[in-house]
């Protein structure tokens, strides 16, 4: 190559390399861009077509349970997002297909009901999973007894939790808590305080690990709750103080109006947000 | 006059697949080709023949060496203009005709409606197409795709035509037909470059050749030069005499119908032969003085490599 | 005619033949009628059943369409060597490169306009009436295309179709998926990891910014900042793979 055509090539190829970091500068910009803008959302359009279960057990090709695992664990990352303002409007379809896919996998609606109690705060919703459960699976006791606790204690349904707790107890394996619960549901029981008494007798007499993990998770939804109804009562009598409400917990043990800050089940603070005034736990707890 | 094409010092290696170890194909070539000459390019398959072709066209690229068409960079599309190319076996797109496909080339080089209306009819005429204009291309036999192909070269009336084997499918009519195109082009001022191994037929036409062997120029020069008219020897057919009363005067190779035909080396011995022969009272059927071939020279060329 | 426009011209013409395309646009066709069937399982809005697999199945079949043709159009030419007379004539790599990006885009066009009418006269023979949002989900649907065109030409013009093929398959999969990245991301904590991952995640290609069906079935406004970061994203994108497309073509020896 003569010396004057190389350089024009080398131009040439000059040219190209700008321009291949230009427009790749060009696509980093614009995609930053395009993420400040929100997209509406509409109630389920996040989640616009998860077929029936019955459809998707056809499909699955005899890979029915390895799809309820994936569908599962698709779900809980589903349900740990937030922004997704709508998730919970289709609970019940979405657990409903990880059942007809594989309906003895208990983990799903044991978490598909906590999910529906604690964070839809809807234990109607909790129970119908439930039932589908005890439907598909007669013979498990951990699925009348999980529901009789949301019945008892959050829909305060004491009729229900004994029917389910008498269930729970009269099927093989279940522990002698289950009849003590049964006989608690015939007395009222209104305050957090029992709630939080019971939930220690199931973890102290817990036979094995999964049980376990279950109170704890619920005795870590009770203690959240005593600690957040402490912690909202003292911002609101920082705020008839002060006028305003706090900008840090901290400042509401330096007002003296608590004693110490209360911290979860995990020993992790807990998360306030002095714009809405609001205060959460750290994490999701059935993530644990 | 400046030369038509100059290449030199031209080197290109490969490395197959992903082997580093790297192939050295062309080794070095370096020839020149003047202004309206027919320049056969010729040598065993394997040489490096396509390679410098697809060197020169742009195709790949050398590792290092030069290559000019009308004294500017082989690249340049100025160059490229001047410039026609026949591949060897070429593959056209199937779905369109014969006039279509000129077009279609046509069209790259800027022609207007008009212009290539006529000049595509013109081709077609010259290379025996007229008839076939409206065929698609893959109706095509061999020998009409070759004719298609050499239009295609001759679109921009070129002053360069690179034909590389373009004799290889032709029937003998074809191939008279395809030399009569070559040395007409000559006969306008045009420059051919020809690459082939159909020694006649270059042999009948071209002014200069260069044989390239395994990658390097080992002979190169004017036909008439390389190829003298020194007569090597001499084929006598005879009969009437004895195989043995013969031996010394040169190699008999065996007759048919109880000739002989010898093959004598040296114009005395020649004379000795006729002398023998008429003192014996044989009869002498023919009598052949043989010149060195093109032929002879290459298969000596790529034996001394 | 400029080079690059009859390098498009002959393209086109190539590509229209491609019995492939056709096939493709009869599935497609399929699936638009069959939707009627599916709707009729649904109780309430079947007109949101249809629109919903109409605009899937657009943009499903238009992506197949962009990548199938675009793979095997360029290499076509590479294996049967007609290239090889088309780069002896005055014609500079990248002229080649773009009439054959302009020819494919075209045909796309074609087809995908064909698509759309089809499904809009479904739409108003089912009493769906005219859907402007239709087309404008169409239109972006277009520009997804014409990104994955680019995409196939890029492959093609280092590996077999089968090969390039896939990659264009991963470049979709991976476009529609990239949002997944950012879950990801908000879970590691912050440091090189995070960092590095950030960088791919925006270099990564995100063909959700075409997707406009959502809006388009639920008769949702769109932002007109919206539109326009979008489409400036696909163009841009386009641009980046065609540089890359062309540096990769005009150094390749044609053995």
């Amino acid at each position: 190559m003569t010396g004057r055509e190389a350089l024009g090539r080398r131009a040439g190829g000059l040219l190209l390399g700008l321009l291949l970091l230009a427009s790749a500068g060009g696509v980093v910009a614009l995609k930053l861009r395009s993420e400040e803008i929100v997209r509406r959302e509409l109630p389920g359009s996040s989640l616009r077509f998860l077929p029936s279960g019955r459809t998707l057990k056809a499909v699955s090709f005899g890979y029915s349970s390895l799809l309820a695992d994936i569908i599962y664990i698709w779900a809980i990352q589903y349900y740990s997002d937030p922004s997704i303002g709508d998730r919970f409007s289709r609970l019940d379809h979405i657990f409903g297909v990880i059942s007809d896919l594989d309906p003895k996998y208990s983990e799903p609606y044991l978490i598909g009901a906590l999910i529906a109690a604690y964070e839809a705060r809807d234990p109607g919703l909790a129970l119908k999973v439930l039932d589908r459960a005890m439907d598909k699976n007669p013979d498990d006791w951990i699925y009348p007894f999980e529901a009789g606790h949301y019945a008892q204690m959050m829909m305060k349904d004491y009729r229900l939790a004994q029917d389910y707790y008498r269930r729970a107890m009269e099927l093989p394996g279940a522990p002698d808590i289950a009849r003590r619960l049964y006989a608690n549901a015939l007395f009222r029981s209104e305050d957090l305080d029992s709630a939080w008494k019971t939930w220690l007798e199931v973890y102290t007499t817990a036979t094995d690990d999964r049980i376990r993990k279950i109170a704890s998770n619920h005795l870590y939804q009770v203690k959240a709750s005593l600690d957040t109804r402490l912690i909202n009562e003292a911002v609101a009598r920082f705020r008839d103080r002060f006028g305003r409400p706090p900008l840090s917990l901290e400042q509401l043990v330096s007002s003296g109006l608590l004693k110490s800050l209360p911290r979860d089940l995990d020993d992790t603070p807990y998360v306030y947000d002095p714009e809405t005034g609001e205060t959460t736990t750290a994490l999701i707890p059935w993530k644990r | 006059m400046a030369a038509v094409l100059a290449i030199d010092n031209l080197r290109k290696s490969f490395s197959p697949g992903f082997i580093p170890r790297r192939k050295e194909i062309l080794k070095g070539v370096s020839l020149e080709v003047e202004p309206g000459e027919i320049f056969g390019y010729l040598g065993p398959n394997g040489a490096g023949k396509t390679t410098t072709l697809k060197c020169l066209l742009g195709l790949i690229f050398p590792d290092s060496g030069s290559l000019t068409l009308f004294g500017r960079p082989h690249l340049s599309l100025s160059a490229r203009e001047r410039l026609g190319y026949l591949p060897e076996s070429p593959y056209f797109y199937d779905h369109l005709t014969a006039m279509e496909f000129l077009d279609f080339y046509a069209r790259l080089f800027g022609l207007k409606k008009t212009e290539r209306r006529k000049r595509i009819a013109g081709l077609l005429e010259r290379v025996g197409l007229a008839d076939a204009g409206r065929i698609p291309l893959r109706k095509f036999s061999r020998g009409m795709l070759q004719r298609a192909g050499l239009a295609q070269a001759l679109v921009n009336d070129p002053d360069l035509l690179i034909l590389d084997e373009p004799l290889g499918g032709l029937d003998p009519i074809g191939r008279k037909e395809l030399r009569d195109i070559i040395l007409e082009q000559k006969r306008r001022g045009k420059t051919v470059f020809l690459c082939s191994h159909i020694l006649q037929d270059i042999e009948m036409i071209c002014d200069r050749v260069a044989i390239l062997v395994a990658g390097r120029i080992m002979s190169s020069g004017r036909l008439r030069d390389l190829v003298s008219e020194k007569i090597k020897f001499t084929e006598i057919e005879i009969s009437g005499l004895k195989r043995e009363e013969l031996a010394g005067l040169g190699e008999s190779l065996a007759g048919q119908e109880g000739r002989i035909l010898l093959k004598v080396v040296g114009e005395d011995k020649v004379d000795d032969v006729l002398s023998l022969v008429l003192s014996r009272k044989g009869r002498v059927h023919s009598l052949l003085p043989r010149s060195l071939t093109l032929e002879d020279l290459f298969l000596d060329t790529v034996k001394s490599s | 005619m400029s080079r690059i426009g009859v390098i498009a011209l002959n393209t086109f013409r190539e590509a229209v033949r491609d019995r492939i395309l056709y096939l493709l646009l009869f599935f497609a066709g399929a699936t638009i009628l069959l939707s009627r069937l599916l709707s009729l399982l649904t109780v309430g809005d079947r007109l949101k059943i249809i629109m919903d697999v109409g605009l899937a199945a657009l943009s499903f079949f238009g992506a197949l369409m962009a990548i199938l043709i675009g793979t095997s159009l360029v290499h076509k030419e590479i294996d049967k060597k007609t290239i090889y007379t088309l780069l002896s004539k005055p014609l500079r790599r990248i002229e080649f490169l773009l009439g054959k990006f302009l020819g494919l885009v075209v045909t796309l066009l074609v087809m995908l306009s064909l698509m759309t009418l089809f499904f809009q006269a479904y739409l108003l023979l089912l009493g769906g009436g005219i859907n402007g949002r239709v087309f404008l989900a169409a239109l972006y649907i277009f520009l997804e295309m014409v990104l994955l065109t680019a995409v196939a030409i890029l492959f093609s013009t280092f590996s077999t179709p089968i090969l390039a093929s896939l990659f264009s398959l991963s470049f979709f999969l991976i476009g529609h998926f990239s949002r997944g990245l950012l879950t990801l991301i908000r879970k590691i904590p912050a440091g090189f990891s995070r960092t590095g991952l950030r960088v791919l995640y925006l270099l990564l290609p995100d063909l959700e910014n075409f997707n406009l069906k959502t809006e388009a079935v639920h008769g949702l406004s769109i932002p007109a900042k919206w539109l326009l970061t979008s489409a400036a994203y696909g163009l841009f994108y386009a641009l980046l793979i065609l540089t890359l497309a062309v540096i990769i073509f005009r150094r390749r020896d044609f053995t």
